[in-house]
């Protein structure tokens, strides 16, 4: 459990908190490089740890990321005219460039200045890995470019999705970090995903239903093992990553694809969930790519035009009680996504989490909030910069592995954890 | 809806009751860090300094418990986790390791307390700070 106060402090993240400064020090995905496909597009909003925000690329391909409403009036940009290296208002005609400098406003004189007077708060926005990123920190604090190895892999290699999940993004994160539920919410699924099927582990997974948990710090974060009994004595281990403050690569399986996500809060009472599908030394093959389009493995179907989910809280997620009583979903919820994804939205808004009995197994979920408590204390009292900013804690893969009983599985994956350019993932 | 009225009609009371906690020092290294932690208020928390009548107390503690959390330091003998962790089995308890580790503790010492530790721990932390320990026994409650 823990106090109101520090629940408040993890869960919140507009501007001038201290968990939205701490988001404020990374970049963070805001859209797929498919939402602003060609120069002179239609603007896109983004609504970003409670900031609303407008998006477009203008004429010259650049990208920007602004204050969605014009310093005029305050209309939404979104209807906004994308032309000519600008995103005019339709109302009176003012004209914002990519870094919301005010370019023109037509009711003035010709050589008036006063447009330069007016300019809207921007972000930087750039492209890699089919993602566009943010920095929505101070501008001398910008860190370098995000160095995750699914954005760096070639095109073919990698696949991105997202949707909007109804929560705060905490107890998703939570959900990443805890790997004790996939034996049950999961284990209709782990023998039948296209994306999970078939892999040597999901046995060993599905027999040991009590997995004996071992988390370490990590430079950015916390490595997170799951040690269940394999044959002769040996132990099978998953180690999920988790690098601040969003970021979690669950454990592969055989030879699919490495997978994970990152939650970013849109307010404070809804994230995106984004879904990352890649491998290290092989393009994704038809099939897959087929799958994670129609909602398999960690991705979900999405209500066409928009980045929510056909099974919703409106919907019931459309429960199954007959594949749930038949064993082939433990809960009823068909695929993985929305199987987590309906359980901690039932959580409520923002979970209350001085209520909650926690275990053992859960201690990877403590010490992710203690390492994100410590570092937004140290950056508001003494600006030191996070675990999580600096790319060499970035260049990180979860592995799964089988090691003998006495090995410690940071000495035994300690190559493994570490992304190595076309060096193939340690999987099981 | 927003989060304070999704919760209005939620049940206020509380659904679990305090559990009964034993924290050991597996070695002396650990008895500051919890005599530091004894100081504070806690309930339903005992704690036990590394020593063999501890150790006994903690076999007579276990019986009743729900949880014994052992705190080691990397490197030193933490051979006290065997005698610990087999009456925990024996009695159906959950244990817990917390194993603190300096910086300059290499990753072969720290194997070496592992290997102590791993047979008779459920969960095992391995953190660099001992502020840690009371983060998590706070957690638990």
């Amino acid at each position: 459990m823990l106090r109101k106060e520090q629940n408040d402090l993890l869960t919140q993240t507009g501007p001038g908190t201290p968990l939205g400064r701490l988001f404020r020090s990374y970049w963070i995905p805001a859209l797929l490089t498919e939402e602003l496909p060609e120069n002179d597009c239609p603007p896109v909003r983004v609504k970003l740890l409670s900031e609303r925000l407008i998006a477009f690329r203008d004429t010259k391909g650049r990208l920007g990321l602004m204050d969605e409403f014009c310093a005029h009036r305050g209309i939404s940009l979104w209807f906004g005219r994308n032309e000519e290296c600008g995103l005019r208002c339709p109302y009176h005609g003012w004209k914002y460039d990519v870094t919301g400098e005010c370019v023109d406003i037509p009711s003035e004189p010709e050589d008036s200045r006063f447009a330069r007077k007016v300019k809207l708060t921007s972000y930087p926005l750039v492209e890699r890995g089919g993602v566009l990123w943010t920095y929505m920190g101070p501008a001398g604090k910008q860190p370098a470019l995000p160095e995750w190895e699914f954005a760096t892999v070639p095109p073919a290699q990698s696949y991105m999705s997202k949707r909007l999940q109804e929560c705060n993004w905490l107890q998703a994160m939570e959900g990443g970090i805890d790997s004790s539920h996939v034996s049950f919410l999961h284990r209709g699924d782990i023998n039948s995903d296209p994306l999970f099927k078939g892999a040597r582990g999901n046995q060993y997974n599905l027999g040991d239903l009590r997995p004996v948990f071992e988390v370490v710090e990590s430079p950015g974060g916390l490595y997170i093992g799951a040690r269940r009994n394999a044959e002769r004595g040996n132990y099978y281990w998953r180690i999920t990553q988790w690098v601040m403050p969003s970021f979690t690569m669950i454990a592969p399986r055989g030879g699919h694809s490495v997978h994970g996500h990152f939650w970013i809060p849109i307010d404070d009472e809804n994230c995106w969930t984004w879904n990352f599908d890649y491998h290290p030394t092989r393009p994704l093959t038809d099939a897959e790519v087929a799958a994670m389009r129609a909602g398999k493995g960690i991705h979900a179907k999405i209500i066409p035009g928009t980045f929510r989910p056909v099974a919703n809280k409106d919907n019931d997620y459309l429960m199954d009680r007959e594949a749930q009583r038949a064993g082939r979903t433990y809960s009823g919820i068909e695929g993985f996504a929305m199987q987590d994804q309906s359980l901690q939205e039932s959580m409520g808004p923002i979970v209350d989490r001085t209520k909650e009995t926690l275990v053992p197994t859960d201690s990877g979920i403590i010490m992710a909030r203690q390492r994100l408590l410590r570092a937004a204390r140290a950056l508001v009292e003494q600006d030191i910069v996070p675990p999580g900013v600096d790319p060499v804690h970035q260049r990180v893969r979860s592995a799964s592995v089988v090691l003998p009983p006495d090995q410690p599985y940071k000495d035994g994956a300690r190559e493994a954890l570490i992304a190595h350019p076309g060096v193939a993932p340690a999987t099981v | 809806m927003s989060s304070a009225a999704e919760a209005r009609f939620r049940l206020a009371s509380p659904a679990s009751c305090a559990r009964v906690v034993a924290v050991v020092a597996l070695d002396p290294a650990c008895d500051d860090v919890l005599a530091r932690l004894a100081e504070k208020s806690w309930g339903g928390v005992r704690f036990f300094p590394a020593s063999a009548a501890a150790e006994r107390a903690v076999l007579d503690e276990v019986a009743a418990g729900d949880l014994v959390v052992m705190v080691a330091s990397a490197g030193a003998d933490a051979s006290a986790a065997g005698l610990i962790g087999r009456a925990c089995s024996d009695r159906r308890v959950h244990t817990a390791t917390f194993v603190i580790r300096a910086a300059s503790v290499s990753d072969e010492v720290l194997s070496n307390t592992l290997s102590q530790v791993r047979p008779w721990s459920l969960m095992v932390v391995i953190a660099s700070e001992d502020d840690y320990v009371e983060d998590i026994l706070r957690s638990f409650r």
